[in-house]
């Protein structure tokens, strides 16, 4: 029987844990305990209540207020994992600086980075946003028509990347990508990328930006662009979205090609 | 160009050979392409045409191998030479100062060409001087084309020279050829063109002449210039490394051949020589640098994660010197000693595991806590007995023990006071708050790190640096911030301070409740609720530490003066755990003192019932002999500080290794691998790597000390633990450090921190001793353990008395003789005056009377003298030692002999002091049996 004494000596460790570690358990409760309670309680999935909190408080047309309804929604009700205003605005900031005509979104999820690229793009832009989900795609479709883009600048293909990027080249007339922007799977971020580079899409000087590398984290994938050569990288530093304590980086690759 | 080239030289060499063409022979003057004995006359040119001819003839003759080779040829080939040149030359002509290096190379291979066939050429002279006559057919036949050869030379200068040049350069290959036994063919030629060059740089070494030594040397000391003038020089970087390593490439191949004639070969050999001592010299500081324990180790763990880890393992190194010294200090003057001279274990009490104890003294958990066999060792202070000396070298125990305790104090002190001395003059930082942006500017790289990751770390550590140094400069002007600064500060050191108290009174009630068990009994309680206290200790810690560490985030440091504070607090905590721990011990010591004189006052009825038994079984004198086991003894408060030090430490490596196999090394291997299968990334993100905690470690290391300057009197083989602790560490930590931890978020210099780390153990010197000395001093010693015991004190007391009542018996003694004196007077003049007739008869008495009284009180006639021997008798009389009670005994009791003695005595009268003369008698009569 251990005596009390020595188990009231671990006390300093469970608080230590508590407090270094709190970000992670703030995090576990809203991703999580909320989400099944709420799931439980409304009977709707999480995007749908997203979608029905902005359809009720954003301005219709006006993707700027449609991203901030978002923002307060994950912030202070639920939590869903969309890059979020901070990250975003390295996004909006790399897509401003190389206007890029053609882009591929992995992972539309409910539309809030479909929204957020289509939003920078310049003129005469395509955009294609791959989901894999049908009911998640139903609902970006929704967002991504009430913050007023039509089928010209933004596709939706709803099927897994691992089957849309292959046939990219011959479904959908593509030359080059210019930007891809990869925010599902983190486990597909290895793999999706050698398709691209096999499937030939990917030009000099073609940006490739992959979220979540460090929180959930893509180490393989990490592993992969530091041995391979073929792109300039660094990452972007960042907390993750909603949240203050959590370290998570954007990877930022521009392909330079076989030299 | 070649003209170019050669004007180019001309205009060089007049000047060198005005200087040295004195010294050399008309010939080497006239082949050595200058242009005032090219304009003297045709015929000395043709003359040396006629060498040059016979001289080449003679050179094919001799290789054999191109005998049908053409004038014509040789030129070609000769001037295929001077284009490839041409080519590499322009190649190189990126720079006008390139140019230059080059023009100067092209003149140096072109001297030494000369030099070479004038050599060569020589030799061939004289030789054709002896076999002129063979010779002559030969040259009749050969004489057209020399005829032509001159014409050509004669048609232009430029042309002429060309032509000796290439005759030169053509020899030059002759001979090269030879050297390489002739096997190439012709066609390779120009393209080893490059390949030649060198060896025939390497091959003319030897044989240069003093001008084109001059040369050379000027040509080498340019270079040498250049070389140093090179840093201050506006080229693009990548030139400047070029250019620097042509020319150290040139100094090295050249410079061993200069020096003068005969001094040559001293100077290549002393160039030689020097080159051989600085490569001795740098081989020889990496043999020191291998020589210095765990330098290598130390140096890779400073460049993967900066100089604050490796400040700890270089304080951990020095600790380890000072162990080692205290080790060497107790092991050689203290252990070592006793355990071959002293008493061997058995031969006492104190040496010999008491019978209850028997059975289980060599189990292992008897041993692992220090009972058993190992506590009656020379490891503690138990096993030391006060013999004044030890063994056929009359070493002084005692003595040596108590000198080995106060030495390694005072070594200590001296140790950590000096290298406080010699760091405050190293460290002459300015403070960290002026000058802020410069500091970060031009001071923030760490050099030492070489390992990719920390340097990235490190460039985002001063990148954020930058950025906060900015920010927090704006802030500044604000002032509310400050304010939530401060707050955050203070309610940081309340929580710490609450946490100080919470742990204090966990220990407290612990010891409290130890106490309590020990009241008990502590067979009566389970293994936790035994080393609860230690357990409780090092849980605490260890865990109190990281929950400072949280806290300290709040207050927003820079690390370094994060560290500190965390030293500090740290330092608070230990401090806290340890005088607990030492009022725990004083408890007990207490405790352990009643205990003592109850069986003080046991042994004492034990002793005489020994005795009765003995006189009543049987009445002779035979010694009673005990086995040491069963002899019953006092409980050694000593022996049991040391125990519990020595448990201490223990307990406390014990639990540093763990936390270090489990809080490191299995949750690297957890991250490693188990990051294949889990849903994040557990090396990124949530568990990731531990980072090497240094103020934790520092501080354990400083507190480890403070307990092994404490516990080392009572507890000799403390230093030998520490010092076996601190090598394992060294390596396991070392190994641990490089496996399982990351370099730090914020990687920072520890430039002034050792300073700090000694400023902490000066104080933890100072605190543990001051427990140690008041032990030492206050607490009278056991009784019958250790080389202090109690008996000491005991035996000076009681020889104390003796020395009293000496000095009375002496007193009693004397006038006792007076008395007889005149008492002797008063008979003899009684006698003279009553029988005259009977005086003769009367003296006769007299005189026998004294003569006996002679005999047994040693002269008490004359006054005084008679004492002193007898004072001395009893000084030198050793008082009873304990143990040898037994053999006392029956020397007291002796009736007879007494008798007889007193017999003797008989006309001396009555003696008052009767009672206590008898004690020196006792030791006096087992003598007399003994005859």
């Amino acid at each position: 029987m251990v005596s009390p004494a020595i188990a009231l000596a671990f006390l300093p460790l469970l608080l230590t844990l508590i407090i270094r570690y709190r970000y992670f358990f703030v995090l576990f409760y809203r991703a999580v305990l909320i989400r099944m309670w709420k799931d439980c309680v409304t009977g709707l999935s999480r995007e749908e209540r997203a979608f029905q909190y902005v359809l009720t408080h954003a301005t219709p047309g006006d993707p700027d207020s449609i991203l901030d309804t978002f923002d307060v929604w994950c912030s202070k009700v639920e939590f869903i994992s969309n890059i979020g205003p901070k990250k975003g605005k390295i996004l909006d900031r790399l897509l401003m600086e190389h206007s890029p005509l053609t882009v591929l979104e992995l992972g539309a999820h409910c539309g809030y980075s479909t929204v957020r690229i289509a939003r920078s793009l310049p003129l005469g832009a395509r955009l294609y946003s791959i989901e894999m989900d049908q009911r998640n795609a139903a609902i970006a479709e929704k967002v991504i028509r009430l913050a007023g883009f039509d089928d010209d600048t933004v596709e939706l293909i709803v099927n897994p990347s691992d089957e849309v990027i292959p046939q990219l080249r011959s479904d959908y007339n593509l030359e080059r990508l210019d930007f891809v922007f990869m925010d599902h799977w983190k486990k597909c971020y290895l793999p999706d990328l050698q398709m691209l580079e096999g499937s030939g899409l990917l030009g000099k000087g073609s940006i490739i930006l992959a979220d979540n590398v460090l929180f959930p984290g893509a180490p393989k994938f990490l592993r992969y662009i530091r041995k391979s050569g073929l792109y300039e990288w660094r990452i972007h530093r960042a907390t993750l979205e909603y949240s203050k304590g959590i370290r998570d980086g954007m990877a930022e690759l521009v392909y330079q090609g076989i030299k | 160009m070649v003209e170019k080239f050669f004007q180019d030289h001309e205009r060089k060499m007049p000047r060198d050979s005005l200087i040295t063409s004195e010294n050399d022979s008309e010939q080497d003057a006239g082949l050595s392409l200058q242009e005032e004995h090219e304009s003297k006359t045709h015929r000395t040119k043709r003359r040396d045409g006629d060498r040059q001819k016979k001289k080449r003839r003679n050179e094919r003759r001799k290789g054999g191998t191109r005998a049908g080779e053409g004038e014509e040829d040789l030129q070609a080939v000769s001037e295929k030479r001077e284009r490839s040149k041409r080519k590499r030359a322009k190649s190189k002509q990126e720079t006008s100062r390139r140019e230059n290096n080059e023009e100067e190379e092209a003149q140096l291979t072109g001297g030494k060409g000369t030099k070479a066939r004038k050599d060569i050429r020589n030799e061939k002279t004289r030789r054709m001087e002896k076999e002129e006559v063979r010779e002559v057919e030969e040259n009749v036949d050969k004489g057209k084309k020399k005829q032509g050869s001159t014409k050509k030379g004669e048609k232009k200068e430029d042309g002429g020279k060309q032509l000796v040049k290439g005759k030169a350069r053509e020899v030059k290959k002759k001979k090269h050829k030879k050297a390489e036994t002739s096997s190439e063919p012709e066609t390779s030629e120009e393209d080893d063109d490059e390949e030649e060059d060198n060896d025939k740089d390497v091959v003319r070494l030897e044989c240069l002449s003093p001008e084109e030594l001059e040369k050379l040397k000027e040509a080498v000391d340019e270079r040498k210039k250049l070389i140093q003038s090179l840093r201050g020089k506006p080229w693009a970087m990548k030139k400047k490394l070029v250019t620097l390593r042509e020319s150290q490439e040139f100094v090295e191949k050249y410079e061993g051949a200069l020096g003068k004639g005969k001094g040559r070969k001293l100077y290549a050999y002393k160039v030689l020589m020097t080159k051989k001592w600085m490569k001795f010299q740098r081989d020889f500081e990496n043999f020191k640098t291998a020589c210095i324990p765990w330098e290598m180790k130390i140096k890779e763990i400073e460049s993967h994660f900066g100089s604050s880890v490796a400040s700890y393992f270089l304080f951990l190194r020095w600790m380890y010197g000072i162990n080692m010294i205290l080790f060497g200090l107790t092991f050689g003057l203290v252990m070592v000693p006793e355990a071959l001279m002293g008493r061997p274990y058995g031969s006492m009490p104190r040496k010999t595991v008491p019978r209850a104890e028997e059975a289980s003294a060599m189990d292992f958990a008897v041993l692992w806590d220090f009972g058993g066999y190992a506590q009656y060792s020379v490891l503690f202070y138990g096993y030391y007995n006060n013999q004044r000396t030890v063994g056929w070298l009359k070493f002084r125990m005692p003595l040596s023990y108590f000198l080995v305790g106060v030495g390694t104090v005072a070594y200590s002190y001296m140790v950590v006071i000096r290298t406080m001395a010699r760091n405050a003059n190293e460290s002459g930082v300015g403070d960290d708050n002026s000058f802020n942006f410069s500091w970060k500017m031009f001071t923030s790289w760490d050099y030492l790190i070489g390992n990719a990751e920390t340097a990235d770390n490190k460039f985002a550590s001063i990148t954020t640096s930058f950025k906060e140094a900015i920010l927090e400069e704006q802030e500044s002007h604000k002032d509310d911030n400050i304010h939530l600064t401060r707050f955050l500060r203070v309610l940081a050191n309340f929580l710490v301070l609450c946490c100080l108290a919470g742990s204090g009174y966990l220990i407290y009630f612990v010891v409290r409740r130890s106490q309590k068990f020990a009241l008990d009994g502590l067979e009566n309680h389970t293994w936790w609720e035994r080393n609860e206290v230690n357990m409780v200790m090092s849980l605490l810690g260890m865990f109190c530490p990281m929950l400072f560490d949280v806290i300290s985030t709040l207050e927003n440091y820079h690390p370094r003066v994060a560290l500190q504070w965390q030293l500090g607090r740290i330092f608070a905590l230990f401090l806290g755990n340890l005088y607990t721990f030492i009022i725990a011990l004083m408890d007990e010591i207490n405790l352990k003192r009643k205990e003592e004189k109850i069986v003080k006052f046991n042994i004492t009825t034990w002793e005489a019932s020994l005795y009765n038994g003995t006189v009543s079984e049987n009445s002779t004198a035979s010694p009673v002999t005990i086995h040491p086991a069963d002899v019953p003894r006092g409980p050694c408060w000593e022996t049991m500080v040391g125990q519990e030090f020595v448990r201490l430490i223990i307990s406390d490596t014990m639990t540093t290794y763990i936390t270090l196999l489990i809080g490191d090394f299995l949750r690297a291997v957890l991250v490693r691998f188990l990051n294949y299968c889990w849903c994040w990334d557990l090396e990124a993100g949530f568990p990731s790597y531990s980072e090497f905690d240094v103020s934790g470690n520092v501080l354990g290391l400083i507190f480890n000390q403070g307990m092994i300057w404490m516990g080392s009197f009572y507890a000799p083989c403390l230093p030998a633990l520490n010092v076996i602790r601190l090598h394992v560490s060294m390596y396991l930590q070392c190994w641990a450090v490089m496996c399982c931890n990351v370099p730090q978020e914020r990687v920072f210099k520890a430039s002034g921190s050792n300073n700090f780390y000694m400023a902490m153990l000066l104080v933890i010197l100072f605190l543990s001793t001051l427990p140690a000395i008041y032990t030492i001093v206050s607490i009278p010693p056991s009784f019958d353990c250790g080389p202090f015991r109690l008996a000491i004190y005991y035996l000076q007391s009681t020889s104390k008395s003796y020395r009293e009542a000496n000095v009375e018996l002496k007193k009693k003694l004397q006038m006792q003789n007076e008395e007889n004196k005149r008492k002797n007077k008063r008979a003899a003049l009684k006698a003279q005056m009553d029988l005259e007739e009977a005086r003769m008869t009367a003296q006769e008495q007299q005189r026998n009377n004294n003569a006996s009284v002679q005999d047994q009180e040693n002269d008490t006639d004359i006054h005084g003298s008679g004492q002193r021997p007898y004072q001395e008798k009893y000084g030198c009389n050793p008082p009873p030692p304990v143990g040898g009670r037994g053999r006392q005994m029956p020397s007291s009791r002796d009736p007879g002999s007494r008798t007889y003695n007193r017999g003797n005595h008989g006309p001396s009268g009555y003696l008052p002091g009767f009672a206590r003369q008898s004690e020196p008698r006792m030791y006096r009569v087992p003598s007399l049996q003994r005859h």
